[in-house]
């Protein structure tokens, strides 16, 4: 039986990775303790496979353990890498995923395991899109918001004013609203010294 | 050049020049477009550039040359980039007034050391960013330098530089070797006590550099000068005294801001004019031989068993020997 070590602290998304690969009887999926330091957990489950969300801060401690001259692991990982086949790797770096393996893991056995990862790490960089979408647009409504009363403050006047001069700037500057109050507001606040 | 440069950096003031070049918008001054990469470890930057994550990154260059060899995941050519900066990383062990005062005091700084280590009740652990680092090679100089052995008598821990605050008020590390400002933070929040300062153990060392992966440079032929001019611009802004509290804000300005989210109060202390502290960082481009810049890191890489033939070969024909 292969085991397999999960390290993702989003819970979510390593839950559904999980059920994913439970799938099939021949592997044992770990999954790293929201927290834990991704190397202990590597020296305490000693996985064949380990599939790694590349965000994690503590991939360098495995990057690492292969030319420690004290590793810490009695059985030293490497960040998979496939040369026959650019296109898995740069898919997985896209999605943001990762595989570090046991030095002598056959290639066969790690292929499948990672493509599942990809297609499900590319599912949610769907869906957090869809999130970060909805947080610009907040974000950019905020930011006209304070451009918007740092100009009414300036020039005593009133907000509809102060958006007919922001509305006014756009059109004949053909930009978005958001970009002349972004410009605003940097042009108003925290310049370095002339 | 239409898509924009993706320079992939970390949470770390010698990474300034970059910030402040795409803050004050002096890229778009030399007609090129950047986007800094905020990225949370250095495996993410050296695979960002094989993986076309990056075009370019900036990082030290013992990562630099075993990501040339292939010596971490895939090779990537690249050869000596622009230097941005000079010695500012800072070795810590952990304690308050009274460790540091017999630090001091004692004259054998092994002696020194081994009645630190004696105080932890387990072998120390000595926190380094990545093992192919500067602060590496740099801690191992230093023990070497007060005959401490680093494989018997020491535990070498990775860790991001972000993550050895907590990790030393935790106590999962003694002490660490790492760039500006964490030893300074460490050192103001009470946790830890300098004893040793890059510039004390290789004086002038080089540390940061800005690399362009060549395939980029081959596909957009006039924009590395642009982008090296920009960047040359941004780092005499860094040094100038009178810029020190525009640059610690954007430091330490949330992320989202387009700052780095670094400690206020650590940053002002490690700036270049400030008088607080000695050997802080140097912003410093003016390119030197690859003798003088790489030559003493090459030869304890050597030492370390990281570069047996054929590699130096390797290295010679992308002009870093």
């Amino acid at each position: 039986m292969m085991k397999v070590l999960l390290a993702d602290e989003n819970s979510h998304r390593a839950g559904a990775l999980a059920r994913l690969l439970e799938a099939d009887t021949s592997l044992d999926v770990i999954l790293l303790n929201p927290h834990a330091s991704l190397i202990e957990a590597v020296r305490c489950h000693a996985p064949d496979i380990v599939l790694v969300d590349i965000s994690r801060a503590d991939r360098d401690a495995l990057d690492s353990v292969r030319a420690l001259a004290a590793s810490p692991l009695e059985r030293p990982v490497a960040l998979f890498v496939d040369e026959d086949d650019e296109s898995l790797m740069e898919d997985a770096f896209a999605a943001g995923v990762c595989s570090y393996n046991i030095l002598d893991t056959p290639v066969k056995n790690v292929k499948p395991l990672l493509r599942s990862a990809i297609a499900l790490y590319h599912r949610f960089q769907k869906t957090n899109a869809e999130l970060l979408a909805a947080k610009k647009t907040l974000f950019e409504r905020e930011t006209i918001d304070r451009a918007k009363l740092l100009f009414m403050k300036h020039e005593c006047c009133k907000e509809e004013e102060a958006y007919r001069w922001f509305r006014k700037q756009a059109m004949q500057q053909s930009r978005k609203i958001i970009e002349i109050a972004s410009d605003y507001l940097s042009n108003n606040a925290g310049k370095p010294v002339e | 050049m239409s898509a924009p440069c993706r320079i992939g950096l970390l949470q770390l003031a010698d990474s300034a020049p970059v910030i402040v070049a795409h803050a004050l918008d002096i890229f778009s001054k030399y007609g090129v477009k950047v986007e800094p990469i905020i990225v949370p470890s250095w495996a993410n930057i050296a695979d960002g550039l094989v993986w076309n994550g990056l075009d370019g990154a900036i990082m030290f260059a013992p990562l630099a040359i075993m990501t040339t060899l292939g010596q971490r995941g895939r090779a990537i050519a690249l050869r000596p980039g622009l230097p941005l900066s000079r010695e500012g990383n800072k070795i810590v062990l952990r304690g308050q007034q009274t460790e540091q005062e017999q630090w001091y005091s004692d004259g054998d700084k092994h002696r020194a050391f081994q009645l630190w280590a004696a105080t932890l009740n387990r072998k120390p652990r000595l926190g380094v960013v990545h093992l192919y680092s500067t602060h590496y090679l740099i801690l191992t100089r230093f023990l070497k330098s007060i005959s401490i052995c680093r494989d018997t008598k020491t535990e070498i821990v990775i860790m991001p530089p972000a993550n050895m605050i907590e990790a030393l008020a935790t106590g999962e590390i003694d002490g660490f070797c790492a760039g500006p400002p964490w030893g300074t933070d460490a050192a103001l929040k009470h946790l830890a006590f300098p004893v040793a300062s890059s510039a004390s153990i290789v004086p002038g060392h080089l540390e940061k550099m800005l690399f362009l992966k060549e395939t980029w440079k081959t596909e957009n032929p006039d924009a590395t000068h642009r982008i090296y001019n920009a960047v040359c611009d941004a780092a005499k802004i860094c040094t100038a005294p009178e810029q020190t509290a525009y640059i610690t804000n954007l430091l330490s300005a949330p992320l989202t801001a387009c700052g780095l989210d670094l400690p206020t109060e650590a940053v002002a202390t490690v700036m270049p004019a400030s008088p607080a502290v000695p050997d802080t960082m140097i912003f410093d481009t003016m390119p030197r031989s690859a003798a003088s810049s790489f030559g003493w890191m090459i030869q304890d890489m050597q030492t370390e068993g990281w570069l047996t033939a054929p590699l130096p070969e390797t290295l010679s024909n992308l002009n870093w020997l």
